[in-house]
């Protein structure tokens, strides 16, 4: 961290005479040492993540991007309004940036917040080609702080990238860990008795699914800021402050539970966006996604920042501490959420777009046909469910979470954006408060409030078999690009059809998350949306030009889940004269 | 709701003036907050803006003994409220602003008046009227008018969820030069 920041001073400082608001960056081939492993990755100025970029609003950055690899590159703003041209994705906004090629980006800076940027080529960005963006607003924060952090998140993995969409494809659950294994199913049977594991195996098996399926990349060791758990991150601080921490989630396909221990954090912003403050005691963070909150720890003791993944296959681990070198006791990893019928419940309708003769009983779906063959009574009582009998989380409770969830939670817990009797709906460490997108309202509603002029319907569907994602049943490379009229605003229908979360990220315009609040809708630039259910946004269509809009798992936007928009009309229509364009755009 | 939820917050709002009694009567530290001021005895008044989420100015001046009027507005768009009161007032009084929005009677940018007016059975309401704290919408404007004490750890806050958390306080300061001024008036 310090080291990066260092680099981006310098960055900053090397051109002579630079302008205001100049910056340089090299793409290099990096080693990264996550302490679990050594990995050649790629970085920039020298190191992965790669330096914190830190932007006023209302200044106008160049940003000079030299590509040292062997092989294009691009780099993308992540939540970034500007014009299209500036936007970073190859064969959408620009060519890309050949080897060797100086690429420069100009654009004003329209808004403020927590952001990052990426390569939006091949897998670079999961091999470790990530930084953060820090804009300082033109007026002050509607909050105050003492200091801040920036808290970058990301699911190294020991493979190269394309070693892992390789490993996808032949074989889907090449990296889920969790599946259940012989040595399991004759665990389960010394401590649940044969035939009720034998149930519970022939069960799932009928479905063709692992029910731990909620990551299919496990492996990972979790960074923060670059570091492994046992390199262990540290932000100082002195007893009393008040501490901003900049969460953003740069995983290739972990979301991770956050919490620390001994604080309540104040949720301020998501996305860049300031919300009405919320105090919570853990937060989801989707891929992608930013989240900033306030602590204030009054004591001078070490606090962990412990940041688990969703399917509990990995954590990040960082420390705030009033000196450096100082620990906080470390929890174990809670039991892994398991996937209940409500989760597949939007699978109904899986891969009707792949169907020729859309004959959707003949046979071609997973969860339809089998679930009649699931004995709910088998799966009631606790040995049923049989779970993971190697439990590593020895003392954990199972009653809390997931067996009585499997039948359809009864006062379990729930949240309006999981399928209800979801096995992943999520639960604080500690009982208390944990973050919903239902608790998510704006500080200040960036868009006046109307009604939507149409509503477009996007399936989010997929194939784990063949490791196909892809939306309405069709993959990108199939897909026409979506067409939208500048000055429209659009609703936005996702509907998840299959049993993985997907982070969906419209480039170029904001998405505004419906949560019943009017006006008051947060404000976004990635909406997950739960398996099982239904979840809709809203976009007021001010850009003009062409937009990427994908599921921002890394591994399911190159299988393709991904669609181009073109944005048609606009008072810029045919002028390509960039700044101009994003000023009007942004402004709106 | 349910009439015994109510009951129950009625009862908790009740319990902010026990709080309030024994920080004001010397059982804290042997300090105090000071006490609600005669009109009379205004020597200054002191214009605060709310805003979301924080207040203009962020720290006062006051000298001991000295009565102040505080013109307060409300100039952002979502309910605010300004309260006098030392740190471990302000946290035990925010357990009863959670309450207060959880049972709608602070709704984001209003507040539901019949709410806070209805009669308990008993006497109670839900009314949010401890002399040394306001509850304001958007746009409203109102008075406070507070004698200090001694010199006590003090600020000014808004207890609804996460405001103060996130930064909507401001200092009292005590001053020796606004101390002697006071003597001279």
């Amino acid at each position: 961290m310090k080291n990066a920041l260092m680099a981006g001073a310098l960055g900053l400082l090397m051109p002579v005479m630079a302008a205001a608001g100049e910056y340089s960056l090299t793409v290099d081939r990096v080693m990264i040492d996550t302490g679990d492993f050594v990995k050649e990755g790629i970085g920039y100025n020298g190191a992965s993540p790669g330096p914190v970029l830190r932007f006023k609003e209302g200044e106008s950055v160049t940003i000079n991007v030299t590509n040292n690899l062997d092989e294009p590159t691009s780099i993308h703003w992540h939540g970034l309004i500007l014009p299209f041209e500036q936007d970073g994705v190859p064969g959408i906004s620009f060519e890309g940036i050949q080897p060797g090629e100086t690429f420069t980006y100009e654009f004003p800076i329209v808004q403020s917040g927590t952001y990052w940027f990426h390569s939006h080529s091949g897998f670079q960005e999961p091999n470790g080609a990530y930084g953060a963006i820090v804009i300082e607003p033109e007026g002050r924060e509607p909050f105050r702080y003492d200091r801040d952090y920036v808290v970058q998140l990301t699911d190294k993995h020991p493979h190269d990238a394309n070693r892992v969409m390789r490993n996808l494809k032949m074989m889907p659950d090449y990296y889920n860990r969790q599946q259940q294994t012989v040595g399991d199913f004759f665990a389960d049977i010394s401590k649940h008795g044969f035939m009720t594991a034998l149930q519970d195996r022939l069960a799932w098996g009928d479905m063709r699914m692992m029910k731990a399926d909620v990551e299919d990349v496990q492996g990972f060791t979790g960074l923060i800021n670059g570091k492994g758990p046992e390199q262990n991150w540290t932000g100082l601080f002195e007893p009393g402050e008040r501490i901003r921490l900049r969460f953003i989630n740069s995983s290739a396909m972990a979301y991770f539970d956050i919490r620390i221990p001994g604080l309540e954090m104040t949720v301020v912003q998501a996305d860049g966006n300031n919300v009405q403050p919320v105090n919570v005691d853990e937060f989801r963070i989707g891929v992608a996604e930013t989240y900033d909150v306030i602590v204030r720890p009054k004591t001078a003791e070490a606090y962990t920042i412990f940041a688990e993944s969703m399917g509990r296959s990995g954590y990040a681990r960082a420390t705030l501490a009033p000196e450096e070198g100082m620990e906080g006791p470390v929890p174990g990893l809670r039991e892994a959420p398991l996937l209940t019928m409500a989760d597949m419940s939007g699978m109904h309708g899986m891969d009707h777009g792949d169907m020729t003769g859309a004959d959707a009983s003949a046979g071609m779906d997973h969860s339809d046909m089998n679930q009649g063959e699931m004995d709910p009574d088998g799966m009631k009582d606790d040995s049923g469910m049989a779970a993971d009998a190697s439990d590593s989380m020895a003392g954990m409770d199972h009653s809390g979470m997931d067996h009585g969830a499997m039948i359809m939670s009864e006062g379990g817990a729930s949240d309006p954006f999981y399928a209800e009797g979801s096995g992943l709906v999520p639960v604080a460490a500690n009982g208390g408060k944990f973050l919903s997108y239902a608790d998510l309202r704006a500080q200040k509603p960036l868009y006046e409030e109307r009604e939507p002029t149409r509503e477009i319907e996007l399936r989010l569907t997929g194939n784990m078999e063949r490791y196909t994602w892809s939306i309405n049943g069709v993959k990108y490379e199939d897909a026409e690009p979506l067409r939208l009229q500048y000055g429209e605003r659009v609703r936005f229908k996702f509907v998840n059809e299959t049993m993985m979360t997907h982070p969906m990220h419209l480039h170029g315009m904001w998405s505004i998350l419906d949560v019943g609040a009017g006006e008051w809708n947060p404000v976004k630039h990635v909406i997950s949306v739960q398996p099982g259910t239904t979840v809709y946004m809203e976009t007021e269509v001010d850009a003009p030009g062409q937009w990427a809009f994908h599921c921002h798992l890394s591994y399911h936007a190159a299988s393709g889940m991904f669609r181009k928009v073109v944005v048609e009309g606009g008072p810029d229509q045919g002028n390509t004269a960039g700044a101009e364009v994003a000023k009007d755009g942004g402004d709106a | 709701m349910n009439a015994s939820k109510l009951f129950v917050a009625a009862a908790a709002m009740s319990m902010t003036a026990t709080t309030f009694a024994a920080g004001s009567h010397g059982g804290g530290h042997g300090s105090s907050i000071g006490e609600p001021g005669n009109a009379g005895d205004v020597s200054r008044t002191i214009q605060v803006e709310m805003h979301d989420n924080y207040y203009e100015p962020e720290a006062i001046e006051v000298a001991r003994g000295e009565t102040v009027r505080f013109v307060i507005e409300n100039k952002g768009r979502l309910v605010h409220e300004f309260n006098i009161g030392t740190p471990e007032m302000h946290e035990a009084h925010q357990d009863e602003m959670k309450m207060m929005v959880e049972h709608g009677v602070i709704q984001g940018d209003k507040l539901n008046e019949d709410m806070m007016n209805m009669d308990m059975g008993n006497g109670q309401t839900m009314k949010h009227d401890d002399p040394n704290s306001i509850l304001l919408e958007p746009g409203q404007k109102k008075e406070i008018i507070w004698t200090f004490s001694s010199k006590t750890n003090m600020e000014f806050a808004c207890n609804i969820p996460g405001h103060y958390q996130s930064g909507m306080y401001g200092d009292v300061n005590f001053d020796s030069a606004a101390d002697t001024q006071a003597r001279a008036d």
